[in-house]
């Protein structure tokens, strides 16, 4: 950053070395905070460090972690693919849903305020308060949408829905559907906002229908926009830990013990921070993968939609 | 064979009325300017021939065929906008060939025709490229390839020179001239520049306020406007008005005075800067306040209490200075006579 | 036709909106539930309310603390995240120099790590100094991690700025850091504003950092929630009125800044 003021190239606003206390600050504190605790965590992750068993006091093992990550670990293998699963299946559906209504409400709601505010609702709450609120909505004996499906025929018996394996992922979907599915409708409904009409009055001219509009002009204008929500939904729900935790626990049994969970498991309950590190380690590496990706692909192009 | 509109009127849901009862009819084969200032409902009559908006009252005919309600790829017209609306993810030939993939062409007809209207506006070259990587010109050029390449009837045009540079826009304007020469269709251009509309129209339609004004050929327009607006819009620099009195067929308005041949009473007098005669001893003096010079042409503002009054001449200015009086004559031949309260031309 | 399409539509994102604020507003009632019907196996939508639950969780069971440090580490995070990260922003904004875009790239990243990975570590470091079970802890953490959003939001607000406001108003006399503190960041107030309250909602409602951070002192009100959960007997009244407090608040600031919303949740790539 020194060479700042050598650069013949740039613009200089700022006077020669006085961009550098602006900027300084936010770079120490990331350095600092996440920078370094993330490099020790690296090389956490590369010792046997384990606060359950005295005798691994946080030796220097190389790769050892990592290899039995990757050769001996039925469970992280598991939780990964059922993290997958998780996204693959909450993103979709957010996707598609979310597009339908944000069309619905672009093309038949004129004063749109008060309903995208009062969508927001679900994912403004404290993910933590979400989980809170489908615990007791979905109660065995006494939740009010177990007994409304129950009444529906949807479920057998009005039993915990957190307490049958085979019906908690797809619950823990649903309610992921329930609260980012309106984050889809209002990124997209605002890309549909943005969208230059004259494209759509040249396909009209042009003699496209509809049906034609939509496909050969409305998606691959919105397409970095599409890309945008469907990266950040991704990285998201990669992530996720606060409504699972609650709501299950990653239970019952590891059913529902997505990898951010695990990692949590492995540090917190088992102690193994070794080895916890090594899982924490490839969460991110995921996640830092997928946010490449959003920059290369979305975040330059986004700029100019429609373009001319 | 013509299109018409018949007491078209159209009213937007904020309140503003763009046209107010248009009656127009132009043959097919025209080369139609609609000319006006902002607001005027120029823009609107266009998008309703075109099917973009629907009329509140009113009917338009192709051919005695009532197309009003017609979906407008139903109706046999191509449009070039203003801002081109290119497809920004498609490559130029994509954006040409999409009408006619629309139209279910065949893959050899459908490349045939795309090369030649490409051939055609000279965009050959660029067929790979995309929107983004043309110029403002060459943007230009594909849109109006794609509003012809599928050989509609009428080729509308909103405005399409304004987003380009003045020498651009010169060489555009030659180009669409012959084009429309060598193609023999139905051109409908949309301008708020009368130079524009007077080089390109067969004839011109004038709106004010959504109503037709004058429709006839630029020279008619130019030599007898309808009215006082007429005279006052077209021509650069506009046509010196002046409201005075005649009596005993002198005309006098300030230090104004001339001879005229009109019936006593208010009368507003009309002249062109250009036709204005300098020097000679007939005509009235008035000083001179501020001289600009054009090349090859002299401007000469004269100031009095009752107003401007301008004078374009290519004679040699050198020996005229702000401040000095210059005797003025207008030639009879050349006077233009409006009614003093509503405008329209007297005779 | 088109008229019962636009019928059928509206009567579709009705539903659509009953589902999304059913289980909201089931909480809410819930909080002013008396056991009883709390309890009843079929769902009671009239009941005579009480104020109980309340009192009951946040004095006798001495949550009310609670509140007051998510407050001060919410207000805290966001007064430091704006502070340090603005300035930062604005250079973004402004110059150019070598690898700008690789390190405000890096600023991302930094907002994408999954807290998870980073709270470990963090734990450690903040073990060593002696913080953990302090607000400081959460305010520091918070802070790191809202500085990203603050980044990549106010880039977008300065960028919007024209350059030759900040020239005009040097030429006027000021310094270079005279324009950005008298002139620009007035003139960015609405986005600072949206950028603050945004900074505030997500470090009100953030739950890994400070549950890893603080087991007990300093803890904000999202980390009480978990203990209040029990196996058997829950007592779901508190537990709705200790979530009624910890989104009511948020849900009003969130329609204040509904508007810059969009661009917030997107980073700025989303204009809104």
């Amino acid at each position: 950053m020194s060479k700042t003021a050598a650069n013949p190239h740039g613009r200089f606003l700022l006077d020669h070395g006085s961009s550098l206390p602006l900027i300084l600050p936010a770079t120490l504190l990331v350095l600092v905070f996440l920078v370094g605790p993330f490099g020790y965590m690296t090389y956490t992750a590369m010792t046997d460090l384990s606060f359950a068993n005295p005798d691994q006091k946080g030796a220097f093992i190389g790769f050892d972690n990592f290899r039995q990550l990757m050769r001996n670990d039925p469970i992280f293998w598991g939780s990964f693919w059922l993290t997958v699963r998780f996204v693959l299946a909450a993103v979709c559906i957010e996707f598609v849903l979310g597009f339908a209504i944000a069309l619905l409400i672009w093309h038949f709601i004129k004063r749109q305020r008060l309903l995208t505010t009062l969508l927001l609702v679900p994912m403004m709450l404290a993910p933590v308060a979400v989980g809170l609120i489908w615990r007791l909505l979905l109660q065995g004996d006494f939740g009010m949408v177990t007994y409304y499906l129950h009444k529906l025929g949807l479920l057998s018996k009005a039993s915990a829905i957190f307490s049958t394996p085979s019906l908690v992922m797809p619950a823990i979907i649903a309610i992921d559907v329930w609260q980012w599915t309106p984050f889809v409708t209002l990124i997209i409904l605002a890309g549909l906002m943005s969208l230059p009409k004259s494209p759509f009055e040249a396909a009209t001219i042009d003699g496209a229908g509809p049906w034609r509009q939509f496909t050969d002009i409305m998606l691959p204008l919105l397409r970095p926009i599409i890309a945008l929500v469907l990266l950040l939904r991704g990285i998201d729900a990669f992530k996720e830990f606060d409504k699972v935790f609650i709501m299950t626990g990653g239970g019952p049994g590891t059913v529902s013990e997505l990898l951010s969970i695990y990692a949590y498991r492995v540090n917190f309950k088992n102690w193994n921070l070794g080895y916890g590190a090594t899982v924490a380690f490839m969460v991110y590496l995921v996640v830092l993968i997928l946010c490449s990706v959003f920059y290369k692909a979305v975040y330059w192009k986004s700029a100019n939609i429609g373009g001319r | 064979m013509a299109v018409s509109f018949t007491e078209v009127t159209k009213r937007f849901a904020d309140g503003t009325t763009a046209l107010d009862g248009l009656n127009l009819k132009f043959d097919l084969g025209e080369f139609v300017v609609l000319l006006g200032p902002s607001g005027s409902g120029k823009t609107t009559a266009c998008r309703i021939l075109a099917g973009l908006e629907h009329p509140s009252e009113g009917r338009i005919e192709i051919d005695g065929r009532d197309i009003t309600n017609l979906p407008p790829r139903m109706r046999g017209i191509g449009m070039v906008f203003q801002n081109y609306a290119l497809y920004s993810h498609k490559s130029v030939y994509e954006n040409i060939a999409y009408p006619l993939r629309i139209r279910k062409t065949s893959p050899a007809e459908l490349d045939r025709r795309v090369k030649d209207v490409a051939e055609l506006l000279q965009i050959g070259s660029y067929l790979h490229r995309r929107p983004s990587q043309l110029s403002g010109g060459q943007a230009q050029r594909v849109a109006v390839a794609r509003a012809l390449v599928w050989e509609p009837t009428i080729c509308l045009m909103d405005e399409p020179l304004s987003n380009l540079d003045a020498l651009l826009r010169l060489h555009m304007r030659t180009e669409l001239n012959r084009l429309h020469k060598r193609l023999n269709k139905t051109f409908v251009f949309v301008t708020h520049d009368q130079e524009e509309a007077m080089t390109l129209a067969s004839r011109i339609a004038i709106l004010k306020d959504g109503k037709l004004v004058q429709f006839d050929d630029p020279r008619t327009i130019y030599r007898r406007p309808a009215n006082r607006f007429v005279a006052e819009f077209m021509g650069r620099p506009a046509m010196n008005t002046m409201d005075g009195m005649v009596e005993n067929g002198v005309f006098r308005s300030g230090q104004v005075t001339c001879r005229v041949q009109c019936p006593d009473g208010p009368v507003t007098l009309g002249i062109r800067p250009e036709q204005i005669v300098l020097g000679g001893d007939e005509g009235f003096a008035m000083k001179l306040d501020v001289k600009e010079t054009v090349e090859p042409d002299t401007l000469l503002i004269f100031t009095n209490d009752k107003g401007t009054l301008t004078v374009r001449t290519q004679r040699d200015c050198d020996d005229l200075a702000p401040g000095q009086s210059v005797n003025i004559h207008f030639p009879p031949d050349s006077l233009h006579y409006f009614d003093a309260k509503t405008g329209e031309r007297l005779r | 036709m088109n008229r019962s399409y636009k019928i059928l539509a509206v009567g579709v994102l009705a539903c659509i909106l009953v589902i999304t604020l059913t289980p909201y507003l089931w909480m809410l009632l819930t909080s002013f539930k008396g056991r009883l019907d709390i309890l009843s196996p079929d769902p009671r939508w009239f009941f005579t309310p009480t104020l109980d639950n309340y009192p009951a969780v946040f004095i006798d069971k001495d949550y009310l603390p609670l509140v007051l440090n998510s407050l001060i580490i919410s207000t805290a995070s966001t007064i430091l995240s704006i502070c340090i990260g603005a300035p930062a922003a604005y250079v973004f904004a402004r110059t150019d120099f070598p690898g700008k875009e690789d390190l405000f790239f890096f600023f991302l990243t930094t907002r994408m790590a999954p807290p998870i990975s980073i709270a470990v570590p963090l734990f450690m470091f903040f073990t060593l100094l002696g913080l953990t079970d302090t607000v400081y802890a959460v305010v520091i953490a918070h802070t790191t991690f809202n500085l990203s959003l603050v980044v990549w939001m106010m880039r977008g607000f300065f960028a919007e700025i024209p350059r030759e406001i900040d020239e005009a108003a040097m030429m006027d006399g000021r310094s270079r850091l005279g324009a950005f503190i008298r002139v620009i960041i007035p003139m960015a107030a609405p986005g600072v504003a949206a950028t603050a309250v945004l900074c505030f909602i997500l470090s009100w409602n953030e739950f890994l950092y400070a549950f890893i951070l603080v087991a007990f002192e300093g803890r904000p009100l999202t980390v009480g929630i978990p203990g209040l959960i029990t196996p058997h007997g829950t007592l779901w009244g508190q537990v709705a009125a200790v979530a009624v407090v910890a989104t009511l608040p948020i849900l009003i600031f969130t329609f204040l800044v509904q508007r810059h919303l969009v661009r917030g949740l997107t980073f700025g790539a989303v204009k809104g």
